[in-house]
C-alpha cells in the first residue's frame, strides 16, 4: 500500500515538473490593498491600474503567465497585514508582492518578506526608512515624506512669504513632516510664525484659526492626513476670511488631492501644494494614461497617487520579468535589476535607488486652478530628482 | 478684545452646530428611552439627501431643509415599523447592538448609492464669506447656524417638551400598560416622536455635512460627538442638550485657542468630570 502510494506520488511529480518545463512558469503577485473601509478608494484604485496595465502590456511578461492574490489590509492594520502577507507568502506562494500599503503593514511585512525573499513594491506608505536595510527586497514607487515636505520652504521665502505657521496633524507622520518643513526653513532663512499639532478627530478648527491669525503670518504650512481634516482646514481658513485677506495656503498634495478636491471646492483656489503626481502633467504618457483611467472609470474616479504607484510597479516588474526571459525566477536577480531601474512614469522620470531602493523622483509644485471648469493640482515649478532623505 | 469675542461666538456656533446633530438622538434617546446609535446614519441621510437636492436638482437651499426634514422622517417611520419597534423593550444592550449593525449597514448602502468619495457642497452666495457684527468679522453660516439653531431650541423646547405630546410621549415611556388604558395610542405616538426624531437628525446632518465632510463613513466619525452631548446633557431633556451642546462647544473652541497643546482634550476631560460630578448629566431626570 506504501509503495502503491509513493509510486503514484512519483508518477504525479514527474507529471508534473514534466508540465512546468513545457509551459510558463506561473508566477503569482500578490497585491495586498485596502479594499474596505475608511481606505478602500486606495485599493480600487491600485486594481484599476493594474487592469489597465495589463490590458496594454498583457499579462505574460519575459513568458512568465502573472496570476493576481488580492487580499484587503482593511487599512492600517499591522496584524491583519502581517497575517496576510504570511498567507500569501507561504500557502498561496506569491513571489512578488504589490504592497502591503500604510506605513504600519510595510514594517510588519518587513520581516516575513526578507526571509522569505519576497520583492516588494511599496504604493501606499511614505515614512522614511521603510524600504532598504529594512527590507532589503522592497522598492518604494510612492514618495518619502522629506520629498513633499520640504521644497515648499524655500519656494515660500522665494515668493517673499517669510513668516509661515506650521500646522500639522499630531501623529507620526505630522511629526516627521513639522521636522522637515521647520528645517528646510531655517535653511532657506525663513521665520517660523508658530506652530500646531492639531488631533486626527477635529470637526471644528476655528480656535486654531484664530491663533494663525494672532501670529500675522504670510502664509500657512499644513500637513493632515488624507480626508476630512483636509478638507475641513482648507474650508476653514478660507470661511474666515484669512485667504481673502492675504494669507497663502501651502501644504503637502494631500489637501487637494485629486480624490476630493472638489468637496473642497473653490477655497481650494490658489492652494499650493508639492506633488508627485498630478493628472495635469504634460506628458504623451501621461496623457494616455489620464484618458485610459478615465475610460475604465467611466469618468467617476480621478487618477490619484496610488493609481500612479500601481502602475509604476507594474511597470518596473514587467521590466525586470522580461530581463528574465527564458530563467527561472529568482528574487535576487529580480532585486538586481529593480535596484538603480530608471524609467518614464506618467509623474516624469523616476529612479529607483541602487543601494537603498527608495525612489528618487521629480516634486513639482503645484497651485489649484480651475481647468475646463473642474479643479486641477496644476504644476507650476518642477524640484528635479528629489531624494528621499 | 475681539479676539476673545470672535473666539466665543465661534465656540457659540460650534455649540449649536453640536446641538442641531445630535438633538436627533436626544429625542429618541431621551424621550423614548431607545438607543438609537443609527441616528447618525439618519444624519447622514440627510447629508446625501440635501447635497442631492441642491447639487443635483438646484432646489433652493432653504426649501432643501424641509425636504430633507420629511425625506428623513419618513424613511425613519418606515423603518420603525419594520424593525424598531420591536426593539423597544428589549434591554440596551440589544439595541446598541442592532443600531450599530444598521450604522455599519448604512454605511455600505451609503458607498453603494453615492460612492465613497466626499460629496461637493456649493453653497448659495449669501450664506458663504463673512459679514462685520458690532466691529467682529463673523462667518455669516455660523451666524445662520446660530439663528436657526436657537429657533430650533425654543420650538422643541416648547412644542415637544412643554406640550401634551411631550406628556403623552414620556407616560408611553414610563408605563406603556397604564398609557393605553388611558386611552392612549401609543403605537402611533411612538412612531410619531421617532419620525420627529429621524427628521432632526437628516436636518442636523444637512446643516453640518458642508462643515465637517460628507462621506460613507459620516455616522462613525461623528457619532462619539452625538454621544457625549446626549450624556453629558442627561437623557430626556432638549434642554439639557441645547446646554450641554453650548457648553462642550464653547469649551472646546476656547481650548483649542489658548491651550493649543491640549487640542481637542477639553471636550473629554469635560465629559469625563460632568460624568463623575452628575452621572445623570446636567439636566438629567435620573433613572
Amino acid at each position: 500500500m506504501k509503495t502503491a502510494l509513493s509510486m503514484l506520488a512519483a508518477t504525479a511529480l514527474a507529471a508534473l515538473s514534466a508540465q512546468a518545463t513545457t509551459a510558463q512558469e506561473t508566477l503569482k503577485i500578490g497585491v495586498l490593498q485596502s479594499y474596505s473601509g475608511m481606505t478602500a478608494l486606495g485599493g480600487t484604485h491600485t486594481d484599476m491600474a493594474i487592469k489597465l496595465f495589463q490590458q496594454k502590456y498583457g499579462d505574460t511578461p519575459g513568458g512568465f503567465k502573472l496570476q493576481l492574490v488580492r487580499r484587503d489590509t482593511t487599512g492600517p492594520n499591522p496584524e491583519v497585514a502581517k497575517r496576510l502577507v504570511g498567507e500569501v507568502v507561504t500557502r498561496e506562494r506569491a513571489q512578488i508582492l504589490i504592497g502591503p500599503d500604510f506605513t504600519p503593514n510595510t514594517l510588519a511585512a518587513a520581516p516575513i518578506l526578507t526571509e522569505a525573499k519576497v520583492p516588494s513594491f511599496v504604493t501606499g506608505a511614505a515614512t522614511t526608512g521603510i524600504v532598504g536595510e529594512r527590507s532589503p527586497y522592497s522598492a518604494r514607487t510612492f514618495f518619502a515624506t522629506p520629498q513633499l515636505c520640504k521644497p515648499l520652504a524655500a519656494y515660500a521665502v522665494k515668493q517673499g512669504w517669510n513668516k509661515i505657521f506650521v500646522v500639522a496633524a499630531d501623529f507620526a507622520p505630522g511629526h516627521e513632516c513639522e521636522k522637515f518643513f521647520i528645517a528646510a526653513l531655517k535653511e532657506a532663512n525663513g521665520t517660523l510664525a508658530g506652530n500646531l499639532r492639531t488631533p486626527l478627530s477635529n470637526p471644528e478648527y476655528s480656535g486654531y484659526i484664530q491663533r494663525i491669525r494672532d501670529a500675522k503670518p504670510d502664509a500657512v504650512f499644513i500637513f493632515m492626513p488624507l480626508g476630512e481634516l483636509s478638507i475641513g482646514i482648507v474650508r476653514a481658513i478660507n470661511d474666515s476670511g484669512l485667504k481673502a485677506s492675504g494669507l497663502k495656503i501651502m501644504g503637502t498634495g494631500d489637501i487637494t488631492d485629486e480624490g476630493y478636491v472638489d468637496a473642497v471646492g473653490d477655497a481650494a483656489l490658489g492652494v499650493i501644494t508639492t506633488g508627485i503626481y498630478s493628472t495635469q502633467h504634460k506628458s504623451a504618457l501621461n496623457e494616455e494614461f489620464v484618458k485610459g483611467f478615465m475610460q475604465l472609470g467611466e469618468g467617476k474616479h480621478r487618477v490619484g497617487w496610488s493609481a500612479v504607484s500601481a502602475w509604476d510597479a507594474m511597470r518596473i516588474m514587467y521590466d525586470a520579468l522580461e530581463s528574465m526571459k527564458g530563467q527561472k525566477f529568482d528574487p535576487d536577480k529580480f532585486k538586481a535589476f529593480v535596484y538603480g531601474h530608471k524609467f518614464e512614469s506618467p509623474r516624469g522620470p523616476v529612479q529607483i535607488d541602487k543601494s537603498n531602493g527608495d525612489i528618487i523622483q521629480n516634486v513639482y509644485i503645484r497651485r489649484v486652478e480651475r481647468v475646463n471648469g473642474v479643479l486641477h493640482n496644476v504644476e507650476i515649478e518642477t524640484i528635479p530628482n528629489v531624494p528621499f532623505k | 478684545m475681539a479676539a476673545i469675542l470672535t473666539v466665543l461666538f465661534n465656540g457659540v456656533a460650534y455649540g449649536f452646530l453640536l446641538f442641531v446633530m445630535s438633538v436627533g438622538l436626544s429625542v429618541s434617546l431621551g424621550m423614548m428611552n431607545f438607543v438609537n446609535l443609527a441616528q447618525a446614519s439618519f444624519s447622514m441621510l440627510g447629508g446625501y439627501i440635501f447635497v442631492t437636492a441642491l447639487q443635483g436638482y438646484g432646489i433652493p437651499f432653504m426649501l432643501c431643509l424641509p425636504i430633507v426634514f420629511f425625506a428623513v422622517a419618513i424613511v425613519s417611520v418606515v423603518l420603525e415599523r419594520l424593525i424598531f419597534r420591536y426593539f423597544y423593550k428589549t434591554d440596551d444592550l440589544t439595541q446598541v447592538l442592532l443600531t450599530i449593525g444598521l450604522v455599519f449597514m448604512s454605511i455600505a448602502m451609503a458607498t453603494y448609492v453615492w460612492g465613497g468619495t466626499y460629496q461637493r457642497f456649493d453653497m448659495p452666495a449669501w450664506i458663504i464669506g463673512q459679514k462685520d457684527v458690532f466691529g467682529l468679522t463673523l462667518e455669516t453660516y455660523r451666524i445662520f447656524l446660530v439663528g436657526f439653531g436657537a429657533v430650533m431650541a425654543v420650538t422643541l423646547i416648547f412644542g415637544l417638551e412643554r406640550t401634551n405630546l411631550g406628556a403623552m410621549v414620556r407616560a408611553c415611556v414610563d408605563n406603556r400598560r397604564v398609557a393605553t388604558a388611558c386611552g392612549l395610542n401609543t403605537e402611533l405616538i411612538f412612531a410619531f416622536t421617532f419620525a420627529i426624531g429621524g427628521g432632526l437628525a437628516g436636518l442636523g446632518g444637512a446643516l453640518s455635512a458642508n462643515l465637517l465632510g460628507l462621506d460613507p463613513n459620516f455616522p462613525l466619525r461623528y457619532l462619539v460627538y452625538i454621544l457625549i452631548v446626549v450624556s453629558i446633557g442627561g437623557m430626556g431633556t432638549i434642554t439639557g442638550t441645547l446646554v450641554a451642546s453650548l457648553a462642550l462647544g464653547i469649551a472646546d473652541v476656547m481650548g483649542k485657542y489658548y491651550v493649543p497643546q491640549f487640542g481637542s482634550f477639553i471636550i473629554y476631560l469635560l465629559t469625563v468630570i460632568v460624568m463623575l460630578w452628575r452621572p445623570h448629566g446636567l439636566m438629567g431626570r435620573g433613572a
